[in-house]
């Protein structure tokens, strides 16, 4: 690994943060007004748009419906720009297809489903632009999506990455840092509860290590969750004030 | 201490064990890794790790007070630097403003940087492990080590790399792009100050619109055209247009149009004088071009690459080279040698360079050329052809005389006035027939042509004529028969107003041939100056009263006329304008004894005004006769900004000059008259002579007619015609008359030139008339600097004279010395931020550091104690002269203000020290022996202090008169 210093004698990053600093993130909740729910978010340079529409009745083949509980249906797409290389398609190749359905895997564990049995729910997450930790920026962004349709959640669903580079957890890895190869972990949370909605990881991590990721992952998804929340509040805030008048 | 991202070259000195408490900024540790690579970051990583060497890494970008974003087109060097020093600041204060914080950088960020605020101090290495590791011997070795090292691959790299110029467009889509008004052309000047400047002078192709200037600044856009050629310039847009450079704050702050060369359309051909350096100097040696680098004689040159074989043979030589080639990819030109003029600094050697600068030729005549002249010799002498039956016959009826400088050979104008029997008077000027002997397309015409002119300097003469001419034959010689060129008018008794004009060819007979001097004390009505007169010697006592008061009467009269002509032309505005001129005296062996400035007395200008009325009538004469094809000289009214500085020195000395117009000028001149000083009226009209442009020759078919006017002299139409022995354009002006006159037209209108040959013909003339100029100056200056040169500057009297301040520069101020005629800078502040300091008394006592402030009015030197000292416009100080010896350019003068009293006589200064000290009269004696005898003479006889007090006297009583009224 010639070239790059990850992480500095002194504990720096290659952008200047230390180890367990999150980047800086914001969000806006109601960015769209024809669907049920929609939130932006920036984390660092990473930006994401979710869209939520439903709870509403199946659509196409009515077989896929599920008797118990709602169907939630999820897409993943990246804009043709987002990347340091421009893309061919937006969606339909395999990532944002795998991507899509972590997302889904994540959102059914975390929606009360079995409150709207029969019906379906649509997620869709488009990445402007992609600076490290598109799944996480994806979550985020759909959480904030989903509770701004007003669809009933168990919690939050916080997500953060992670890696591990000279025995040091570096949270939130940014473009650089994934490309280096170093192992790197996705973790979604849910906070209250503490209980882990995904957990995914692709590359090879001695076990003795997985423990101080996970929990440097999880201080991550809990950091997120704050900020989520100031998000919701604010964003409740200036409803209030504008249904109130 | 903080080092720069600049110190990585002494990256091993920091290793050592003994350098400690080093601040590693980020900033600087990042350059070094993208610069140096890895194992240099890892080498400082070891030593940042290591505890013994003390040293931290400060995280400096992640900071927030120490942070400042880059901005748009700064260099990241000058953004590094910005932010190491902020750094640097914010430590200072981290530790409670108690430790110094150095910062280490390279040498120009040292002086950018330097004193800008407390606590933290940059400097260059050398300079920090002077100050705190002194007796470190091996980093200090180690440190001239790199130093060399470093100074080496900078030259080298200077050589190979950094210069890549433009190619230059091909001729076709030049002179497309010429024609479209895309590029302009013009001649480029490089400024004679600073070499990075040069200027293009475009001369508008439809005349409405003056002349302007491009300016090229810098090496790059220049692109390898040399001084004097003629190029194409692409201008940029007006956002890049620029300032000039040394122009004030208050003076001419507008923007100049900018450009870049982009090809050369005439190459100025020509040699270039160099000199070679010393084969240790190894400042101008490439090993990898086996290239040596000469240095020309003119500022204005690039160095030129030589061959080394070729340069090793001519160390230290002047040379004269062959400017070969300049590639895109080469910082210099490429030369070879083709002569050499001997060793420089020798005053025989420093000539023969000037000569060849100038492309003046001191060739000899030819033998075909000798052939054409008539034959004179002892056994056959030449005398006048009796046949020549259209010449007037002038011997036996007219008084004819000639006034010139002593000692003069060549005299070609005559005088002659004379009471016609109706009452009027007759005025002749009679000029030397050249014409007659130098026939057009002959070889002595085409060599006299390729001269031009003779060339006058100090000591010796190149003349335009073979010498059996210019000072015998064609001479008016005093009792013999010669032929001339008349101009004859007839005049009012009275009024002087001119009835009628005579123009043709004559013989004539002078009869005196006077010195300025003699005429003068004639003038003034001193006959006793008849002994000196040859002519006067073997007379009797009786005929001798007789011709004197002929010839008194004839000078007088001639004096009346002049200065009536003169006020006349007054009216039409013409200006009294003098240069500063200073004749040098020698003795037989050629040493210099002595350098005077040249005195303009009223004979001077009778003699003048004369010659101008010829040449007025001549020009009207030839223009009626040839609209088209006529010689004339014109004077542009000059510039109205290059006035600035007359007008502001002017005003700084409570004098108003109004520069509006030539009579305007002359006016405010006339009144800008200080009594307590009467070199400040000489001094403004010298200035004001600086201004001014030069004279030009031209034909009349290339210009129209309201151009030919004559600015200095308020005339409508001018040439010259007085003086065919030593210009050119005179002979063409006599051959143009004769046309005129001659009844048989066709027979002569044969040998005149087209509008268009006559068109180039005036350009080399002037061209050569510059040159001429150019040459006789530098030549006085080089005769100045080796008068001053043996001289011991700080013993010798003659090295401190009475100096005039009349303008002041940003750390400078301009004087001129009465004395010699000399006119310079002197510092007020050095480089290294010194001023000038003086003792209650007025006497200098040294140099120290302090601050200048300037006006137009004057300037005050503060030291840093407080203490001050002002100069104001036109005040009296005392300078020394001493001579700046270089190598490779002529040597000049360098004045230095010794006290800010005016300058005391020796004599009167010494009579009161009634004892001087052993010592003292130890050296006087010494250098009383190498002073020649007449030197000594001289010294004595300068008693100025009686004089000035006079003088002084004089303008109190004129005063005194005045307020009573």
């Amino acid at each position: 690994m010639a070239g790059l210093e990850l992480l500095s004698d002194q504990g720096y990053r290659v952008d200047g943060r230390r180890a367990g600093e999150l980047r800086k993130i914001q969000a806006r909740m109601g960015v769209f007004a024809q669907a049920d729910g929609s939130a932006y978010i920036e984390q660092g340079n990473t930006k994401a748009l979710a869209v939520v529409y439903g709870p509403h009745e199946i659509r196409g083949s009515r077989s896929r419906a599920l008797p118990d509980r709602a169907l939630v249906n999820c897409q993943y797409s990246s804009a043709t720009f987002s990347t340091a290389e421009r893309k061919r398609r937006p969606h339909g190749d395999r990532k944002s297809c795998e991507l899509g359905l972590q997302l889904r895997q994540t959102f059914e564990a975390a929606i009360l489903t079995q409150l709207h049995p029969r019906s379906q729910i649509d997620i869709y997450v488009q990445v402007l632009q992609a600076d490290g930790g598109t799944y996480a920026a994806c979550v985020n962004a759909a959480t904030l999506a989903v509770l701004d349709a007003g669809i009933p959640m168990r919690d939050f669903v916080c997500a953060c990455s992670a890696g591990f580079v000279d025995g040091t957890a570096l949270t939130d890895l940014s473009h650089v840092e994934e490309a280096s190869g170093s192992p790197q972990l996705a973790l979604a949370l849910l906070p209250a509860s503490g209980q882990i909605a995904l957990l995914e990881m692709d590359a090879r991590l001695h076990e003795d290590h997985l423990e101080q990721v996970l929990e440097a992952a999880a201080q991550a998804a809990r950091g997120v969750h704050t900020l989520l929340d100031r998000v919701v509040r604010q964003h409740v805030r200036e409803a209030s004030i504008l249904l109130g008048d | 201490m903080v080092p720069d991202s600049s110190v990585f070259d002494y990256f091993e000195i920091l290793e050592m064990p003994e350098l400690k408490g080093v601040i590693w900024l980020q900033t600087v540790t990042d350059a070094l890794h993208s610069k140096r690579g890895w194992r240099y970051y890892n080498k400082l990583r070891s030593l940042l790790k290591d505890p013994s060497h003390e040293c931290v890494l400060f995280a400096n970008e992640y900071h927030v007070s120490c942070y400042h974003a880059r901005e748009k087109q700064t260099l990241k060097k000058d953004w590094e630097k910005r932010i190491i020093y902020a750094a640097a600041l914010w430590y200072y204060k981290h530790c409670g403003e108690k430790i110094p914080i150095i910062i280490v950088a390279d040498e120009d960020s040292t002086k950018r940087y330097k004193v800008k605020s407390k606590g933290v101090y940059v400097m260059t290495f050398k300079e920090y492990l002077n100050k705190f590791y002194s007796d470190l011997e091996a980093a200090h070795n180690s440190c001239d080590f790199i130093d060399e090292a470093l100074y080496e691959e900078k030259l080298e790299s200077l050589e190979a790399s950094g210069i890549n110029y433009n190619k230059y467009l091909p001729p076709d889509i030049l002179e497309a792009g010429l024609k479209s008004g895309r590029y302009v052309e013009g001649i480029l000047y490089v400024n004679k100050h600073t070499k990075m400047e040069a200027f293009v002078r475009v001369q508008d192709t439809d005349q409405s619109e003056e002349d302007y200037e491009i300016l090229i600044d810098g090496i790059n856009p220049r692109n390898r055209a040399l001084h004097g050629d003629r190029v194409a310039v692409k201008m940029f847009p007006e956002s890049l247009w620029k300032r000039r450079m040394g122009a004030d704050h208050e003076g001419y702050s507008e923007y100049v149009p900018t450009g870049h060369v982009v090809g050369i359309t005439q190459k100025h051909k020509r040699d270039y004088i160099v000199t070679f350096p010393s084969k240790e100097d190894i400042l101008y040696y490439s090993r990898k071009t086996k290239k040596y680098l000469a240095v020309p004689w003119d500022y204005r040159i690039p160095r030129i690459r030589i061959s080394r074989k070729q340069a090793e043979k001519y160390q230290f030589c002047r040379a004269i080279i062959h400017i070969d080639s300049w590639d895109t990819d080469s910082r210099y030109p490429d030369g070879h040698v083709v002569g050499t003029l001997g060793t420089g600094g020798d005053l025989e050697g420093e000539m023969k360079s000037l000569l060849m600068e100038h492309d003046i030729s001191e060739r000899p005549f030819s033998e075909a050329q000798m052939g054409e002249l008539p034959v004179n010799t002892a056994e056959k002498p030449w005398s006048v052809d009796h046949e020549e039956q259209d010449r007037k016959d002038l011997r036996k009826t007219h008084l004819v005389f000639t006034i010139d400088p002593k000692g003069c050979e060549d005299v070609d104008d005559a005088l002659s006035v004379r009471t016609l029997s109706s009452g009027n008077l007759e005025l002749g000027v009679h000029i030397a027939d050249v014409t007659y002997f130098v026939k057009p397309k002959s070889h002595l015409d085409k060599e006299a042509r390729a001269r031009a002119t003779t060339y006058y300097l100090p000591d010796r003469r190149y003349d335009m004529l073979p010498s059996v001419l210019s000072s015998n034959l064609c001479s008016l010689l005093r009792g013999v028969d010669r032929y001339a060129m008349s101009v004859i008018w007839e005049l009012d008794m009275t009024t002087y107003e001119i009835k009628k004009v005579w123009y043709g060819r004559s013989i004539i007979h002078s009869t005196y041939q006077l010195s300025y001097e003699a005429a003068q004390e004639l003038l003034d009505g001193n006959l006793s100056i008849t002994g000196n007169i040859e002519e006067f010697q073997d007379m009797e006592e009786k005929e001798k009263e007789d011709r004197l008061q002929e010839l008194t009467w004839a000078i007088e009269k001639l004096a009346d006329i002049a200065s009536h002509f003169r006020a006349q032309r007054g009216l039409d505005g013409a200006l009294d304008l003098d240069g500063i001129e200073i004749s040098v005296l020698l003795d037989e062996e050629k040493n210099i004894l002595d350098l005077v400035p040249r005195q303009q007395r009223r004979i001077h200008r009778m003699v003048a005004e004369c010659m101008i009325l010829a040449n007025h009538w001549v020009a009207r004469k030839i223009y009626e006769s040839f609209p088209r094809q006529a010689l004339l000289r014109r004077h542009p009214p000059p510039r109205q900004n290059l006035f600035s500085e007359l007008k502001q020195s002017a005003k700084a000395g409570g004098f108003h000059i109004d520069t509006s117009s030539n009579r305007a000028l002359a006016l405010s001149l006339d009144n800008a008259y200080d009594v307590s000083d009467p070199m400040v009226n000489k001094l403004l009209r010298n200035m004001a002579t600086l201004a001014m442009s030069n004279a030009l020759y031209f034909s009349t078919g290339s210009c129209r007619e309201r151009e030919f006017h004559h600015y200095g002299l308020g005339l409508d139409k001018y040439t010259h015609f007085t003086s065919p022995i030593r210009r050119y354009a005179d002979i063409i002006v006599h051959r143009l008359l004769m046309a005129a006159i001659a009844e048989d037209k066709t027979k002569t209108e044969l040998n005149l030139l087209s509008d268009r040959c006559l068109e180039e013909l005036c350009d080399h003339i002037n061209e050569r008339h510059r040159a001429a100029k150019l040459c006789q100056r530098q030549a006085t200056e080089l005769f100045q600097c080796h008068f001053f040169r043996d001289k011991d500057a700080d013993r010798d009297e003659r090295c401190v004279a009475d100096g005039i301040i009349y303008a002041f520069r940003d750390t400078a101020v301009q004087l001129y010395i009465p004395r010699y005629g000399i006119k310079g800078t002197a510092n007020l502040k050095t480089k290294d931020g010194c001023v000038l300091h003086f003792g209650a008394n007025g006497e200098k006592i040294g140099w120290v550091p302090g601050a200048l402030w300037r006006s137009h009015k004057q300037a005050d030197c503060v030291t840093s104690s407080g203490q001050g000292v002002t100069f104001r416009i036109f005040e009296h100080v005392t300078v020394k002269i001493s001579v700046q010896a270089q190598q490779y350019h002529p040597n000049s003068l360098r004045l230095e203000i010794l006290s800010k009293k005016p300058y005391l006589d020796p004599e009167a200064r010494h009579t009161p020290k009634s004892s001087p000290s052993p010592t003292r009269e130890l050296v006087e004696e010494n250098s009383k022996e190498n002073i020649p005898e007449e030197y000594r003479q001289f010294q004595q006889t300068k008693g100025e202090s009686l004089y000035t007090l006079l003088e002084e006297m004089k303008n109190l009583a004129i005063q005194d008169i005045s307020n009573n009224l």
